[in-house]
């Protein structure tokens, strides 16, 4: 009698302290999908900078759907976390390409003003 | 002594509780993403992140103590891990949003320059442009001075002229110049080279004709003579004569260095000496003003 309630009350304490009813996280798993479309939409899809993160992003949001699937929510918002980091991350290194970019044609642009001026005055 | 032994299994079983809670969230050695974490974290704060935006480091760092407080209070779990993954990646976006302030700042600065650059070279333009007008402007108006006085010198000229066909022969050469022919017998005794008293006033229409020219023409006088007589005789006595006109045409105001003097006896005739006629349309002074080329 004594064996099956210590292991009755040491499996309750453990349930306890993992967790047992989590709810499932859809409004993280909605941010995250939002944050991939984002990136997805900035071309991160096209661009080397942006690809990997863009990838673990969209493998984190699979996963984290397979474990609320099989009911462990808590894991698939801790999962959902590194999904929206990834995301985000993909979003910013788009755009510094974007940036980057710019920045090179405007140096295009002013070199070759400066050679059309250049070459007009001699 | 049951309820003794009741509250010994109670002991019993939260002890071991405690244990299992422990050993189920692991403890030990920090996991490779919060490792990973701590090592972007310090490569953020020291790069430009720390300059151009605070704020994201900033945000990185709450992670990162989240990650730490995590691994801390739960040891090497899943969501500790997964917490200093998204702390590093949180690091990685300061460091991206950094570069990417920068770069624009850069595309700014290169658009600024270039604007200036532009607004610059369009005043050097405008400038260049004005020089130019100015330049254009000054040459019309010394054109049309040159044109101006061009056309008064001929205007002068044609009243010189007409002044002078009163009593000279005026014509027009296209390889000597204007012609001013005054006869021989008009302005010197036969075989002399004195100026006769009525030849001044006739040349002191010349003098004024002359000076109504260009300034910048030339002058010759030219003494001829007949054919009667030494040849050296008249070449002697055409040069002295064309002396007299020139000196006399220097005292009336023509600058000498405009005006030279030369005899050529009766080597160019413009009649037949065998007449009275001839010969005295052979005996002449001929003035001759040449323009400037």
């Amino acid at each position: 009698m004594q064996k099956l309630m210590i292991t009755a009350l040491t499996a309750s304490l453990l349930a306890t302290a993992c967790g047992a009813s989590f709810p499932a996280p859809q409004q993280k798993l909605a941010d995250a999908e939002a944050a991939h479309r984002s990136a997805k939409e900035l071309g991160a899809d096209k661009m080397t900078e942006a690809q990997l993160n863009l990838k673990l992003a969209e493998e984190e949001i699979e996963a984290a759907r397979s474990q609320m699937k099989a009911g462990d929510n808590e894991r698939a918002e801790s999962t959902l976390l590194r999904a929206k980091a990834d995301a985000e991350l993909a979003i910013a290194l788009a755009r510094e390409h974007q940036a980057k970019n710019e920045t090179g044609r405007a140096v295009d642009t002013a070199n070759a003003s400066q050679n059309a001026r250049t070459n007009g005055a001699q | 002594m049951k309820t003794e032994r009741m509250h010994a299994a109670l002991a019993l079983v939260l002890v071991t509780g405690a244990v299992a809670v422990t050993a189920g969230c692991g403890a030990g050695l920090p996991p490779n993403e919060l490792v990973s974490a701590r090592a972007t974290y310090a490569r953020a704060a020291q790069g430009p992140a720390a300059s151009v935006d605070p704020s994201d480091l900033d945000t990185a760092k709450k992670n990162l103590d989240r990650a730490e407080s995590s691994f801390k209070n739960d040891g090497d779990t899943y969501a500790t891990k997964d917490i200093a993954y998204a702390a590093a990646r949180s690091a990685e976006l300061a460091e991206t949003h950094a570069r990417t302030t920068l770069a624009m700042k850069s595309k700014d600065q290169v658009d600024a320059n270039a604007h200036a650059n532009e607004t610059n070279q369009a005043q050097l333009t405008a400038a260049e442009l004005a020089r130019t007008k100015g330049q254009l402007a000054s040459q019309n108006q010394a054109l049309a001075t040159e044109t101006e006085r061009r056309k008064q010198a001929e205007q002068r000229a044609a009243q010189a002229a007409a002044d002078l066909a009163k009593f000279a022969t005026v014509k027009q050469d296209p390889v000597r110049g204007m012609v001013i022919t005054l006869s021989g017998g008009v302005l010197f005794e036969s075989a002399k080279w004195q100026l006769l008293p009525g030849a001044e006033g006739k040349l002191n229409e010349v003098a004024d004709a002359l000076t109504k020219q260009d300034v910048t023409s030339t002058i010759a006088v030219e003494g001829h003579t007949d054919s009667q007589g030494k040849d050296a005789a008249n070449q002697e006595l055409s040069q002295k004569r064309a002396d007299s006109v020139r000196t006399y045409l220097v005292s009336r105001g023509i600058a000498a260095d405009r005006i030279t003097a030369s005899g050529f006896g009766a080597s160019r005739s413009v009649a037949d000496n065998a007449s009275p006629e001839g010969r005295a349309n052979n005996r002449r002074v001929e003035i001759v003003v040449k323009p400037k080329p």
